[in-house]
């Protein structure tokens, strides 16, 4: 990649590139309706990247659908840059770029022919060759849309998403079907647009990705939002884990862990701790005066990726109603061997 | 992707000037597209370009300038038209896109849907309003006289490509894939060449044609072009021929409104999950 976009800032309302309040979307109707998404509040500050999680249904591109206008909600209000996204249609498709989470390109076309006809649609947008630079296809110019691999095309995509150096950035899964180092580099293109005042909302399976780009965090589950914030925001609070394979039956059970909770999953013993070197500092003081081996003994601090994964267990609702885990094992009573 | 040069980003060449892009360049440059695409598929090329200006040959055939034979070779070029680059063309690529979710990636944009089925349809009608052109001197090199009311006949050329094309955007909302098209394309395609076929019919199901998009062009071409009355018993002249017009200019006009009423209320942007 050569040149990062340049979005031209913000312009006439100050307030949030992005405020969604109560939003519903149902699809069909009557006994057959499903409700994906279920009362949804976000709000976006310009200049940020947010970043929303979710299990596939979860609702994140339902939800990103009705504030790319694309979609009508069923119910709620969604203002975009301060407009509307139906109403506004063209002030804020003018405004703003889409990249989908699946979309399709005419294969017959080459990259250059592709680019040209979309920079015919986009407002002052970005030379085609500018677009190729940026995203790395300029070696494949001429070569048919059919001819790119898998990752070429996204990166196509992205192009196409930028080409008209927007304010507002939507991404629904940019870097799906990319290798490791295309992956680096939207990560690259994601930090210099909001460097240079753009603002992004972002889908993402891959955690890493989301802990790189985002100041802000939402967390989707069965249409809501289970959680919001920063990143330390959303992982204040949450334990940090310990794991060991769990030891054959003995004669010893573990010692008073205070304030953690210990449980076992098959063949794993899992320690959750607010307090994760006190903990462990107990721990292997017992086995060390114990004699005790701990095997495949883990350590982790909370992590985005382990509140998420407690999400889509869907055992976060538990944690978060109880923020002060319990001593001692509860689920079982756990035995050692010397 | 290699590393980014974060320098050249904020380069003079990235500001925005602010310019606004226009319907009219956003409809030409998906229209180009699209026409280009129809043309380097090989099998939609022919249909487009080849196969609507076979009819002409009939021409050849017969006595130099005789009426009937410049009336039959005329109408089924303009029904082959219809049938190809204004229909089934434009069926082909709109399920095509659809289901390759092109269209969605490109109502994403500044374009808007009213933009997007003209571009899509533009190619195909651009096309067909050039073999309809087109025919005026292949014709007349091959003895048939110059149209009585030229106006009438483009007009009803015009209106025949935009009906067609609202059909087969009505269409491609209930063809599952391209393949599927083959098949539903079937009932528009008997709407066309069913004209032609009266004088085989009972006199009643014959005037039941009569009703039909295919039977109304070939009256505008037997008023507009070779100056007789629809059912072909009398002569008229340029001022006359608006008049004789009228009654299949009408029934042009009501199945173009049904068949934008149909598109519009069926049209689909992605294929069904």
């Amino acid at each position: 990649m050569t040149n990062p976009p340049t979005p031209s800032g913000p312009r006439g309302d100050a307030g949030p590139a992005v405020e969604v309040r109560g939003l519903r979307r149902t699809y069909g109707t009557g006994p057959r309706a499903f409700e994906a998404v279920r009362g949804v509040d976000l709000t976006v500050a310009r200049g940020t990247v947010t970043a929303l999680l979710g299990t596939n249904g979860a609702g994140k591109t339902s939800t990103l659908e009705v504030v790319e206008g694309l979609a009508r909600a069923s119910a709620g209000e969604v203002r975009v840059l301060g407009l509307d996204p139906v109403a506004d249609r063209a002030e804020v498709r003018r405004r703003t770029g889409v990249l989908l989470q699946r979309s399709g390109f005419s294969g017959d076309l080459t990259v250059v022919e592709t680019l040209r006809m979309w920079a015919a649609t986009v407002s002052d947008p970005r030379g085609v060759d500018e677009s190729l630079a940026m995203l790395d296809l300029a070696g494949r110019a001429d070569v048919r849309v059919a001819g790119l691999s898998g990752g070429e095309q996204r990166r196509l995509d992205l192009a196409m998403t930028l080409m008209g150096r927007p304010e507002l950035v939507f991404l629904d899964e940019p870097s799906t079907g990319l290798d490791p180092e295309s992956r680096r580099g939207v990560w690259l293109l994601v930090e210099q647009l909001v460097a240079q005042g753009a603002t992004v909302l972002l889908t993402t399976h891959y955690l890493e990705e989301a802990e790189r780009l985002a100041e802000h965090v939402a967390i989707m589950d069965a249409g809501r939002i289970v959680r919001e914030g920063t990143q330390a925001e959303i992982v204040a609070g949450h334990p940090s884990e310990i794991r060991f394979e769990t030891l054959p039956v003995g004669t010893a059970t573990l010692p008073d862990l205070r304030g953690a909770r210990v449980s076992t999953d098959g063949a794993w013993t899992v320690v959750r701790t607010p307090d994760l070197q006190a903990t462990l500092t107990a721990l292997l003081g017992w086995a060390a005066a114990e004699d005790v081996v701990l095997p495949a003994l883990g350590a982790r601090t909370a992590s985005l990726e382990s509140v998420f994964l407690e999400v889509a267990d869907g055992t976060a609702a538990d944690t978060a109603a109880d923020p002060a885990p319990t001593a001692t094992p509860t689920d079982e009573t756990l035995e050692v061997v010397r | 992707m290699s590393s980014t040069d974060t320098s050249a980003g904020t380069s003079a060449g990235t500001a925005r000037s602010g310019a606004r892009s226009t319907s009219y360049a956003r409809v030409r440059g998906l229209a180009a597209a699209n026409l280009k695409l129809q043309l380097r598929n090989r099998l939609t090329a022919a249909y487009a370009l080849v196969l609507p200006l076979l009819p002409l040959a009939l021409l050849l055939t017969g006595d130099r300038g005789d009426d009937t034979a410049v009336l039959f070779g005329v109408n089924y070029a303009l029904i082959l038209v219809m049938m190809f680059p204004a229909y089934y063309n434009l069926l082909s690529a709109t399920v095509t896109r659809r289901d390759e979710l092109v269209l969605k990636r490109l109502r994403t944009g500044e374009t808007t849907d009213a933009e997007l089925l003209a571009s899509l349809a533009l190619p195909g009608a651009g096309i067909g309003l050039a073999l309809a052109v087109l025919a005026v001197p292949v014709a007349m090199a091959l003895g048939a006289p110059f149209p009585t009311n030229p106006v009438l006949y483009l007009l009803g050329v015009a209106v025949s490509l935009v009906l067609f094309a609202a059909l087969a955007f009505w269409t491609a909302a209930w063809t599952r894939n391209a393949e599927a098209a083959q098949m539903t394309s079937l009932p528009v395609i008997m709407l066309a060449v069913v004209g032609g076929m009266g004088e085989l019919l009972p006199e009643r199901a014959a005037r039941l044609v009569e009703l039909t998009p295919g039977a109304a062009l070939e009256q505008v071409v037997a008023v507009g072009w070779i100056g007789r009355t629809p059912d072909l018993t009398g002569t008229v002249d340029f001022a006359q021929s608006w008049a004789q017009a009228g009654q299949p200019l009408l029934v042009m006009a009501v199945w173009t409104a049904l068949a934008l009423v149909l598109a519009r209320r069926s049209m689909r942007w992605e294929p069904r999950h």
